[in-house]
């Protein structure tokens, strides 16, 4: 079973390989977002890495630290959506990759804006789909989800973490960021040229409110239709869009 | 100032040529449908697409305001405008193309993939009309009075009687249905990369939108709305622009002699 690894880090991925342009899926499920996690049907609408494997080259892994997952690493109390950003950009690295596009469920949005951020020259394309984002309604839902649905387990299971740590690892990632896509700019957004597709939801942690604000201001942005998940032929016409949109970015 | 004639057909059209694959524009508004009527869509494909593509629209036979004139042949409406339409891409010399139509378009599309289907390589049926159980005479009566009463004024020839007739053999009976022009089982087999950008006036249901796309195996859908604000619009036509993209034939057009060889 393939490892990245770097320093205390040991991030779980899986590779379909080939001659196809690299696709990085990012899974969803929060901070206990697991490869596992795009391959049920109950929790993805649609497998991307089924999907696409025989056009592209998809990457997907394990979220560090993620409960039910093989990924594991420190707890950067200081830099919360940076280490796992890092982990995807070393992943790349360590595969040989230099420019790919990025697909990602629920948190999969802000470290796609992440990763636009940092290695924005790297990402050709990107889709978020379902994405996170702030809800000014409900301040504390992210914190509070991860408190009790992440921490717990993870520091049963890992007696260098304490709830303390977590505390300060989530107030540092949602508390502190409480805005917008949690990871970049509103000014951000608007100056990204790179093209990005995103297919809206509207549950509590994927505010369709914000992932329409991106859309707006992201000057190359394209919207699938909405809703997109509440039959079978929605998710097949939300998917086609998908791969129209890959097909026009990828380089030749 | 171009005209394509056949019999006694006459039709105005504009071609912005190029090198660009051809795009066929069908202007809405009903049977009164013009080029010049494009200035009044949400986009103007002749501006938008110029660019990119060889875009060519007509003035539909006999539309009001127009300049496009030819025989009002009731026996068989859909076809007579489908016949100008597949005539004057020959007549241009255009073999494969990609056609986008506006409200009247969406029939005119369907009717052009199962008379031509394989010279169609995608379509862009925009806010496409269809037929609506609950308003089962909007159609025909809208173009009674909208586009027959000022028809007949200036063609001595053209009745009254042969308008309705006309419009009923277009809209009504075993036509007054789905998207009018084509069966389920015929969108169900359809093969060519469709993308709708649904409406939902009464003379564009959105059910009818969504029931083509569901049904056509290669069939993708906007957000909707997409008319409501520039910014949805322009979300929309990126969708549209990608579309074509991807589907955009990789050699250019080849001519018909070309194409038959």
């Amino acid at each position: 079973m393939p490892f990245y690894e770097k320093g205390d880090v040991r991030i779980y991925y899986e590779d379909t390989g080939g001659s196809g342009f690299p696709l990085l899926v990012i899974p969803g499920g929060g901070l206990n977002a697991t490869i596992a996690y795009t391959r049920n049907t109950a929790t993805a609408p649609f497998d991307a890495t089924a999907e696409f494997k025989n056009e592209y080259r998809c990457i997907a892994f394990d979220l560090r630290n993620a409960n039910g997952g093989q990924s594991s690493g420190p707890l950067e109390i200081d830099r919360p959506w940076d280490s796992y950003t890092d982990d995807m950009l070393g992943l790349l690295d360590h595969l040989g990759i230099s420019e790919f596009m990025a697909l990602g469920y629920c948190i999969g949005g802000p470290f796609i804006w992440n990763l636009l951020q940092r290695a924005g020259r790297r990402v050709v394309a990107a889709v978020p789909t379902q994405p996170s984002g702030f809800r000014p309604t409900m301040p504390t839902l992210f914190y509070d989800n991860n408190i009790k649905g992440w921490a717990p387990a993870l520091c049963e299971r890992r007696p260098d973490i304490t709830m303390a740590m977590c505390d300060a690892f989530l107030k540092n990632m949602y508390t502190k960021r409480a805005d917008f896509v949690f990871t970049v700019s509103r000014d951000f957004v608007r100056d990204c040229q790179t093209p990005v597709l995103v297919l809206p939801d509207d549950v509590p942690a994927h505010p369709y409110a914000t992932a329409m604000e991106s859309v707006y201001l992201a000057p190359n942005a394209q919207v699938s239709l909405y809703p997109w998940k509440d039959n079978p032929e929605k998710v097949r016409l939300a998917v086609r869009h998908v791969r129209t949109f890959l097909k026009a970015n990828r380089p030749n | 100032m171009p005209f394509y004639e056949k019999g006694e057909t006459r039709l105005y059209h504009e071609d912005t040529g190029g090198s660009g694959f051809p795009l066929l524009v069908i202007p809405g508004g009903g049977l009164n449908s013009t080029v010049e009527g494009l200035k009044t869509h949400p986009f103007n494909p002749l501006v938008e697409f110029k660019d990119e593509f060889r875009v060519i629209a007509a003035d539909l036979r006999n539309a009001k305001g127009g300049q496009s004139t030819g025989p009002l042949e009731t026996d068989r409406p859909w076809d007579a405008y489908t016949d100008d339409h597949i005539g004057l891409m020959d007549h241009l010399g255009i073999r494969h193309f990609m056609v986008l139509g506006f409200c009247i378009g969406g029939p005119f599309i369907w009717n052009l993939l199962k008379r031509a289907g394989d010279r169609v390589v995608a379509a862009v049926p925009v806010q496409p009309s269809g037929y609506r159980h609950e308003m089962p005479e909007l159609s025909y009566k809208n173009n009674m009075k909208g586009w027959g009463a000022e028809l007949c004024e200036r063609r001595p020839e053209i009745t009254m009687a042969m308008v309705d007739k006309f419009l009923s053999n277009m809209y009504r009976g075993e036509r007054a249905d789905f998207v009018y022009t084509v069966s389920r089982d015929f969108v169900r087999q359809c093969r060519t990369p469709i993308l709708i950008l649904p409406d939902d006036v009464p003379g564009h249901p959105y059910v009818v939108a969504l029931e083509s796309a569901y049904l056509a195996p290669n069939a993708q859908v906007t957000l909707y709305p997409w008319k409501m604000n520039p910014s949805q619009l322009q979300l929309a036509l990126r969708h549209v622009r990608g579309f074509l993209k991807n589907n955009r034939p990789a050699v250019a057009a080849q001519p018909l002699a070309a194409a038959a060889q």
